[in-house]
């Protein structure tokens, strides 16, 4: 299987996941998503086993907090994605090891829709597939 | 990011999981943010402790690390309720089993429960002492930037989690304002001269300089007059809940000396005209509605306790519901334990270890001296007004501003 495309981003959670992608524009943790049910609140998307795409970051720093409740509660994104990762993100990552990648070039945002397939590698390498796309 | 022999140490394992994993957190963080190295701190305040706002998952956070004691002093900010009428709070049993938890667990890993987002109000939290020049590690916005512009500490606006990360191993990463030229400041505002004797209209500059000032260096900020501890409070809070300001270098105020050659890239006026404009625009349209008015955000400490105490001595009782918070520990000094008393003779509710800002204490519409509760409160849709204390005072005692 070929993706449609390919990036390298920079790793700051090391690890590997393969999922469908959930796409926002701005994410803040805290009152955006709920944390028992992964749900998205404004849009009723779930970020849960899913690679959570978002562009920018915001908001206040329970937002740690969250990202470890979801992991908690088993509803947490396979993996995080986003323009430029804030201490809030990457220290809630770390708590609930959920591999987190950021400094993708702006055409990853372009290319990357909501269902796309995505692939994270160990070295921060990441692919791009049709949606719907099964990989091995 | 290079790390000391003792710093692998801890990272791998060497002083227990715990250790390694809270120091796993600050590097990645720090590696995020382009840090070369980590900084040793001499104190953690840490914030976002409230159950209300991290709720079992947090709670069970603290509790994964509470088998380890902080390397450095550590205080803890208000939470949801005062711990002495938690039934006044609107708590219930799971809310206030949660909050004993986290308590509970702060208290094994050796912190002050302060309960105080003041903890430079409190005589003795800050021992040993800190002085000029040492790093810390804070959580809190209006104490972050009490801690740079007033105390000469170096800390950047750290999350609660990476304060709590920060005090197990007794480090944070050497990045923003625990640089020396991160903190040299860039842009001057003159404030209005009545800005520095009154928390609203502090408040409101704070509000109109955080607008302006997109800069990522301080801002230079210069009064006419010398700052009364309670306006210089409200100004470096307003500044914090406004923008994501860390530190204002304040003539007369901030102890670190500017570089001799040291001039202002831009000089702005912020207008007495536009800052009394401003205020008036949020002060109660009918005065009448207000059915609370709160005061102590940050908390109030002896100078505000003081001016409130003359303002509303022999004026009998208010005659809608006044709040003041404050830090529990003011209650063991003797003469303050008097001032209190004399304000509850007066009518006024004393609440500690929490504020309306992190507790459910609501009122239909809240009248308030402070910027911060302004603006949290209006963001979470309550009807909120700002006013001077002296206002406030006349509006529950007279029933007129």
């Amino acid at each position: 299987m070929t993706p449609k495309a390919r990036f390298k981003g920079r790793v700051l959670v090391e690890g590997a996941a393969e999922g469908e992608a959930v796409v926002v524009d701005s994410i803040s943790f805290y009152g955006d998503v709920d944390p028992e049910t992964g749900a998205i609140i404004s849009s009723g998307q779930s970020v849960s086993g899913r690679i959570l795409v978002a562009r920018r970051s915001r908001g206040s720093t329970v937002g740690s907090y969250v990202i470890y409740a979801l992991a908690r509660n088993g509803v947490a994104p396979k993996a995080i994605i986003i323009g430029e990762a804030e201490p809030i993100i990457v220290a809630g990552c770390v708590l609930a090891s959920i591999p987190l990648v950021d400094r993708l070039p702006d055409e990853f945002f372009e290319t990357v829709t909501d269902g796309s397939i995505i692939r994270v590698s160990l070295d921060g390498t990441v692919e791009i597939y049709e949606p719907g796309v099964k990989l091995e | 990011m290079h790390l000391t022999r003792e710093e692998e140490l801890i990272l791998s394992g060497e002083m227990g999981p715990i250790k390694a994993r809270a120091l796993e957190v600050i590097v990645r963080v720090g590696e995020a943010l382009g840090a070369e190295r980590l900084v040793r701190i001499k104190h953690a305040h840490i914030s976002g402790v409230s159950y209300a706002n991290i709720g079992d998952a947090g709670a069970e956070l603290i509790e994964s690390f509470s088998g380890e004691r902080f390397a450095v002093p550590a205080t803890v900010n208000p939470i949801g309720f005062d711990l002495d009428k938690p039934g006044a709070f609107g708590v219930d049993d799971r809310f206030m089993e949660g909050q004993r938890r986290i308590l509970r667990a702060l208290k094994r890993m050796g912190a002050r429960l302060i309960l105080s987002c003041t903890p430079y109000e409190i005589p003795g939290a800050l021992d040993p002492g800190l002085s000029t020049g040492d790093h810390v590690a804070w959580g809190e916005s209006s104490a972050v930037l009490y801690a740079n512009s007033v105390l000469g500490l170096r800390t950047n606006r750290e999350g609660g989690p990476i304060a709590l990360m920060a005090a197990l191993v007794g480090r944070t990463y050497y990045y923003g304002l625990h640089v020396p030229e991160n903190r040299v400041p860039s842009i001057e505002y003159i404030v209005p001269e009545e800005a520095t004797r009154d928390e609203a209209l502090a408040g409101v500059t704070g509000e109109i300089i955080a607008g302006m000032h997109g800069d990522q260096k301080p801002p230079r900020i210069k009064g006419a007059r010398p700052w009364s501890k309670s306006s210089l409070k409200a100004l470096l809070a307003a500044l914090g809940s406004a923008g994501a300001i860390g530190m204002a270098h304040i003539e007369g105020v901030t102890p670190e000396p500017l570089p001799g050659s040291w001039k202002p890239e831009e000089r702005v006026s912020v207008d007495p005209s536009l800052v009394r404009s401003r205020l008036e625009e949020l002060a109660p349209g009918d005065p009448g509605e207000v059915d609370l008015v709160f005061i102590g955000c940050p908390h109030s400490g002896e100078e505000e306790l003081r001016r409130l105490a003359s303002l509303v001595k022999g004026a009998g009782r208010p005659r809608i519901r006044f709040v003041v918070a404050i830090p529990r520990a003011l209650e063991s000094a003797p003469h303050l334990r008097a001032l209190i008393g004399e304000l509850r003779g007066s009518g006024i509710e004393v609440v500690r270890d929490t504020c309306i800002v992190v507790s459910r204490l609501r009122g239909r519409v809240v009248a308030t001296n402070s910027y911060k509760t302004y603006f949290y409160l209006k963001r979470r849709g309550v009807k909120v007004y700002l006013a001077s204390l002296d206002d406030l005072v006349a509006l529950a005692y007279h029933g007129g501003a």
